[in-house]
């Protein structure tokens, strides 16, 4: 504000002030009701906007010069006419509709009217009320640009200390524990870190002759661990296909992997498996991560697309579609923005999602940022319009084409003639009951899912019952051949652009779809540019535009400082329970700042030196005595780094939902671990999970045995039902994306681990198991207690054991199967089988 | 750059949705400033009590009510013919007029009136006119007020259903429940803080996703409780464990975990989890017990409706819902209609014969709930709220018959008891009941208006996730609907 026109404002206040308030004096009662109920409701209601430098329809309601000079309408208050005062009015809705979020309360509306009333009484003292405007959005400039995570990463030295142990990771941490006065805690046992061991790297755990085996080989004579020893343990569980299980597990809960819709119909995605496997089959091969990324994003733009690069891009593809959305402009923009949530979070830990209605409150991404990202995918097409047609159209396509054309051909035939026989069928039932189906109906039967419960309901009437069971058989038929195109026909779930008419990107004004703004161009976030992006012109003939991948190279860059922080952070997280960034999704303002800076670019220098190895990550990682120490209690750390910042030792862990069943299967010999990949399986849900859905049981399948007690990966995730065990244990969340799972502990649980259908008949087997293995009851309490800890119990738990066993039996006239079943279940319910030291 | 602080969270809250839910002891420590800690270590030795996360909070102010009874009516009930009188419709029966409608059936400007089926009377002091679907709900209008000019974001079935729980269209987001128990936590630890009872045809569209917690931890979603037999999914211990043997296995187990801890002192999760097997246990006693309508007078099966087949389902529910905010469930959500078309209130083909089963269905039921809660005094503390995800159109939906396409521009639900204002009417829709004209309301200020009853302010209710204090009413807020408040 210039000097002038502060000077034009004090006169015109101070006259105002001096001639419409000549009755300037007020009673003790009436200031006091000021002060206690008057300033905490403008507070609260009004100086949000109406205060500060520049406030709305420049209206000050912090002082009361400023209400009674008012703003554009003029006057607030007029003390001649309060009736007709605007801030009266707009409070009853009557003028403006104050606050605009929804009327105060009677009681409220009163309060200020009859402090209006009063003439503003106002205490002599208080110039203003002191009122703290929320911070604004911060700008990019110089300053913000210094922020941590913007800046280039580089090698930082290793610091010298006394006992620098096995690595720089290692240097890193002792150097801070030293400043703290704190000691490292001692290496953990050798059979504890060979189960904590297994299950980071499998979430599996080992044979009781693999710990005996691995034991001995990771100690060394002095009492601690030989380095050489635990080193080729790390390769070898790296070197197990249950490797890509386990972390292709924690990149899926990043990308809210999930295999059907939601909303009402909550359909099944075509063929999304392959993503999974192609997940899973990335880790294992310890693909170069900035290829992982590349794929994912742009599969289908880089020069050779490959299948594998193709199924990739069903990154797009994974998460919620409403197929009859209310506002479809709003559902395009919607499924944007969880693209740009997942990505900017999962890749590049910024939440530049919040940018999307205003500028970031708390980062400095400008709203127009946010659209510059939208840029990037303006042009997929949506996942479908409506109907299973739609889908295949805009997201499936063949991959694999077959390498011999004549055996093709006949293979090729053969489907099609039983598709149309299986076609030919279902119409000719279908044409019988067409005239009778109600308009709804008849909407209703474009659905795949409806079809068999519509014509099931003529059976009886227009059609006998043999005809229905045909229908039936037909139709699951059809959906079997569908399922099975012949070998070489292999489609897959993916991304794909229209590129026919390529439009401009705006921003839209608060978010809203119908109130579009500035045009803008694809651009990375502002606060770290430079590069800038520079999109290519479209190709004769080309089937995307070219944008993603521009995105995608700039993301899996050297240069990106976030990228390989981000990861190496997620890799640290999965490993210590928690990240050194402890907001491993957001490395902005609002992130918390690393325990281990250095540390962490130490890190993430050393990932893109491999060539973005994680496998290399984890071997530098798990050799570091950061790694190898014990969970055990320290009074005099625990007292000075509660928290454990500075990692004295190493944190404790809860299974994860999947390795809780997973784990309970193996124990009892179960787990059918060496099927891998493929299309899901359905596990046993109790009816009365199925009994929530509009169609009880529909979209979830029968498994095989040998299916069903496979590895949880492979359990086909419902967004709207799923497998009642891994809900509980808090699987990820399937809508978003999940950086952190909840370890939450509830009743709920408990009832399910100890009475559900599933925990009685594992139990069961696992007592099976037993008997078949040994022969007296305490070698069967010794057997089921090794299995499930990983240890040789003390002959006081087996004892117990035995006891228990005992009491059952005599005291509640259990049969021996049935006491050594409930000693099973026991065992399975133990806290050291769910926890890792 | 400025500093913040936790954002009116406590620091606990803070780092559990900063996502530390992975890291244990680094919660454990924090839990330990809020004096947690202590307590957890005196449950370690399994004499006193665990922190429940259900525990009960303080609210924001002095609450009118203690508990919601949410009564769904999925599908969506036509306000036209139960509580929003028309009279000038009469009449007009297969007249063709311009009205703009937008349901499942897309855009319309024009349609053909469907004359509404039921006879409106008067009752109570207030006056309110009420059609014949509800003769014996009717006899409660002045403990009610009406809401007619709700509106919702969306006429489809999925993104409304969603919206009407959850507050937003998109799947995914934390539902009233389980905001509710977020906010206030439950007083009854035996028993679950929110529960959900479906119709027996099957449940809504999209199932559980609308009683899920979202983006929150499972600890606040809903239990779904049957009326017959196990009232929660594995409840009941096996049957050979029933006399005395699953206490003798809890206590061997809790032997072990007892000498597991004593090496691990510091780690409060390990003793949560030994405390979560003493509360699953008191819930096997406690739940059967809750559900013993075989304890309710002759006199109230009666008043339920128990003994007539046509409502005795929901009848049985309602008496449910009673006994379980008798002990303190904090929210209870009844599903009245269930699985698809005529299953529900998702009249599209014949009009008639849909409300007048549902209906049936509800009437007494609703009317004993209410006349009861009053009896016992309940009624002044428990909010009741009844409605759909819309209303429907007082256009056909078809060339032929009487269906009603969906209608999101203006419906009616009600709420009563817990502090709201009884016998008044609030907003109104045009004089065919196509749209809201007066006081139009959104379901963020339903939302408000049940958060407010309870004691908690909807614009300061917020969870962190995602980089943003996500709130139930959306990011701008939105107010109680204050006419409806006594």
């Amino acid at each position: 504000m210039s000097r002038a026109i502060l000077c034009l404002f004090f006169v015109i206040a101070t006259s105002v002030f001096a001639c419409a308030d000549d009755a300037a004096t007020f009673s003790d009662d009436q200031i006091a009701f000021f002060k206690a109920d008057v300033v905490e409701l403008l507070t609260n209601n009004c100086l949000k906007c109406h205060a500060g430098e520049s406030p709305k329809g420049e209206l000050d309601l912090t002082t009361r010069a400023g209400i009674l000079k008012g703003g554009e309408s003029g006057p607030a208050v007029d003390l001649k006419n309060h009736a007709d005062s605007h801030l009266i009015t707009a409070i009853n809705f009557e003028s403006f509709e104050m606050p605009p979020t929804g009327q105060m309360s009677p009681a409220q509306i009163k309060t200020l009217t009859t402090w209006v009333e009063m003439g503003l009484p106002w205490p002599k003292d208080l110039h203003e009320i002191e009122f703290e405007l929320e911070a604004g959005p911060p700008p990019v400039n110089d300053e913000t640009k210094t922020f941590w995570s913007f800046q280039r990463v580089q090698l930082p030295s290793v610091p010298q200390v006394a006992d620098a142990a096995n690595n720089a990771i290692d240097a890193f941490i002792r150097h801070r524990l030293t400043d703290a006065g704190l000691h490292p805690s001692p290496s953990a046992r050798p059979r504890e870190l060979v189960r904590r061991m297994h299950y980071d790297l499998l979430g599996l755990p080992p044979e009781p002759a693999d710990v005996e085996r691995w034991a001995a080989k990771i100690s060394s004579a002095d009492g601690g661990l030989n380095q050489s020893g635990v080193a080729e343990l790390v390769d070898h569980l790296l070197a197990s296909p249950h490797y890509g299980e386990q972390w292709g597990r924690h990149w899926l809960d990043l990308v809210r992997y999930a295999e059907t819709n939601s909303y009402e119909r909550d359909g099944a995605k075509p063929h999304v498996w392959r993503y999974r496997d192609y997940v899973i089959q990335s880790f294992n091969d310890d693909k170069p991560y900035d290829l992982f990324i590349t794929e994912q994003l742009a599969g289908d733009e880089i020069r050779e697309p490959t299948p594998d690069s193709i199924i990739a891009t069903a990154y797009y593809r994974l998460g919620r579609w409403d197929d009859e959305p209310a506002d479809p402009k709003l559902a395009f923009y919607d499924e944007i923005d969880d693209i740009i949530t997942t990505t900017s979070q999962t890749f590049l830990g910024l939440t530049v999602n919040c940018a999307r209605c205003h500028d970031h409150k708390i980062d400095p991404i400008p709203q127009r940022d946010y659209y510059r990202m939208v840029a990037f995918f303006k042009n997929v097409r949506r996942y479908g319009t409506r109907g299973n047609a739609s889908v295949l159209d805009a997201s499936v396509t063949a991959i694999n084409r077959p390498a011999d054309p004549g055996i093709y051909r006949t293979a090729l035939t053969r489907y099609e003639n039983d598709t149309k026989d299986a076609e030919r069928h279902l119409k000719k039932i279908e044409e019988l009951i067409w005239d009778d189906l109600q308009d709804v109906e008849k909407e209703d039967f474009q659905f795949d899912m409806n079809r068999v419960p519509i014509v099931a309901k003529r059976e009886g009437t227009i059609l006998k019952a043999p005809q229905v069971k045909t229908y039936r058989k037909q139709f699951s038929r059809l959906q079997q051949l569908k399922a099975n195109k012949p070998s070489g026909l292999a489609d897959a779930l993916c991304v794909k652009e229209d590129v026919r008419n390529i439009g401009p990107t705006h921003i839209l004004t608060r978010g809203n779809p119908h109130a579009e703004a500035a045009e803008v161009t694809p651009g990375f976030p502002t606060v770290l540019s430079p590069p800038e992006a520079v999109i290519p012109d479209l190709p004769e003939g080309a089937s995307s535009s070219g944008r993603r991948k521009v995105l995608a190279e700039w993301i899996a860059s050297a240069a990106n400082p976030l990228t390989a922080r981000v990861m190496v952070n997620r890799i640290w997280q999965y490993h210590f329970g928690r990240g050194i960034v402890r907001t491993s999704s957001d490395f902005g303002f609002q992130g918390s700042r690393p325990t281990h800076p250095q540390l962490l670019d130490w890190l993430a220098a050393k990932f893109v030196e491999s060539g973005w190895s994680v496998k290399d990550i984890h071997r530098l990682i798990m050799s570091s005595a950061a790694y190898q120490m014990s969970s055990r209690p320290n009074k005099q750390s625990y007292d000075v780094d509660p928290t454990n910042d500075l990692f004295w030792r190493f944190d404790m862990r809860r299974l994860s939902a999947e390795e809780i069943r997973d784990s309970l299967l193996w124990a009892n010999g179960s787990l059918n671990a060496a099927k891998m990949f493929g299309p899901s399986i359905y596990t046993d849900i109790p009816a009365a999970v199925k009994a929530g859905q509009s169609r009880p049981g529909s979209g979830w399948g029968n498994s095989s045995p040998e299916d069903k007690v496979r590895r949880s990966i492979y359990i086909h995730v419902k967004r709207s039902l799923l497998d009642p065990l891994i809900e509980s244990f808090d699987f990820a969340d399937t809508d978003q994306t999940c950086p952190v799972r909840f370890v939450t502990t509830q009743p709920t649980q408990a009832l399910g681990m100890m009475n559900s259908d599933f925990i009685q008949q594992q139990s069961e087997i696992f007592a099976r198991l037993l008997q078949e293995k040994a022969d007296s009851t305490e070698e069967q309490v010794t057997l089921a207690l090794q299995r499930v800890v990983q240890r040789q119990p003390t002959p006081d738990e087996v004892a117990r054991g035995l006891k228990l066993i005992e009491t059952l039996k005599t005291e509640q006239n259990l049969n021996d199967d049935q006491a050594r079943k409930y000693f099973c279940l026991l065992a399975l319910n133990l806290n050291e089988f769910m926890y890792l030291d | 750059m400025t500093t913040r602080n936790f954002c009116g969270r406590t620091r606990r809250e803070f780092l559990w949705q900063a996502g530390a839910g992975f890291t244990g002891l680094a919660l454990t420590s924090m839990l330990d400033q809020d004096g947690f800690l202590a307590q957890q270590s005196v449950a370690a030795d399994g004499a006193a009590d665990w922190e429940n996360p259900l525990a009960p909070k303080e609210p924001h102010f002095a609450p009118r009510a203690k508990n919601v009874i949410f009564f769904y009516c999925y599908g969506g009930p036509s306000h036209i013919d139960t509580f929003d009188y028309k009279p000038t419709m009469y009449g007009m029966d297969g007249k063709t007029i311009d009205v703009k409608t937008f349901g499942r059936g897309g855009h319309k400007n024009q349609g053909r009136i469907v004359e509404p089926r039921w006879k409106f009377n008067q009752y109570g002091e207030c006056g309110k006119w009420v059609s014949d679907l509800f003769p014996n709900l009717a006899t409660c209008v002045d403990d009610i007020a009406f809401l007619h000019s709700m509106t919702a974001d969306s006429p489809i079935h999925g993104s409304a259903m969603l919206m009407m729980n959850s507050g937003r269209v998109l799947s995914g987001h934390p539902c009233l429940g389980s905001w509710v128990n977020y906010g206030l936590g439950s007083e009854n630890q035996d028993l679950p803080g929110f529960v959900v009872m479906l119709d027996p045809r099957g449940g809504p569209i999209s199932g559980s996703k609308n009683w899920s917690s979202g983006y929150m931890p499972a600890t606040y979603q809903a239990t779904v409780m049957r009326s017959q037999g196990d009232p929660i999914l594995d409840l009941s211990p096996p049957e050979e464990l029933a006399n005395g043997g699953q206490r003798r296995l809890l206590d061997t187990l809790a032997e072990y975990n007892q000498q597991h801890l004593a090496a691990r002192q510091d780690n409060s999760n390990l003793a949560a989890r030994i405390a979560s097997y003493e509360l699953a246990y008191r819930m096997q006693s406690e739940a059967p017990e809750a559900v013993d309508i075989s304890q309710e007078t002759a006199a109230t099966q009666e008043l339920y409706g128990l003994n007539d087949p046509k409502c005795s389902t929901v009848g049985r529910q309602c008496l449910l819902a009673r006994r379980m905010i008798e002990r303190g469930v904090r929210m209870v959500q009844i599903y009245s209609g269930g699985a698809h078309n005529d299953d529900n209130w998702d009249a599209h083909g014949d009009l008639e014969n849909n409300h007048n089963l549902h209906a049936g269905e509800t009437d007494k039921p609703l009317a004993a709930l209410l006349k009861d809660l009053k009896q016992r005094d309940m009624l002044k503390d428990t909010l009741i709220v009844w409605g759909g995800e819309f209303g429907r159109q007082p256009t056909a939906e078809y060339a032929k018959g009487s269906g009603r396409d969906h209608n999101s521009y203006g419906f009616t639900m009600w709420m009563a008891g817990g502090g709201i204002k009884g016998g008044t009417s609030v907003g109104t829709t045009d004089e065919i009941g196509s749209r809201a004209v007066d006081d139009k309301f959104h379901v963020k200020h339903l939302h408000a208006t049940i958060l407010h009853q309870l004691g908690l302010n909807p614009y300061k209710l917020s969870y962190f996730f995602g980089g943003l204090d996500n709130k139930l009413v959306g990011v701008e807020g939105a107010s109680p609907i204050w006419k409806a408040i006594a």
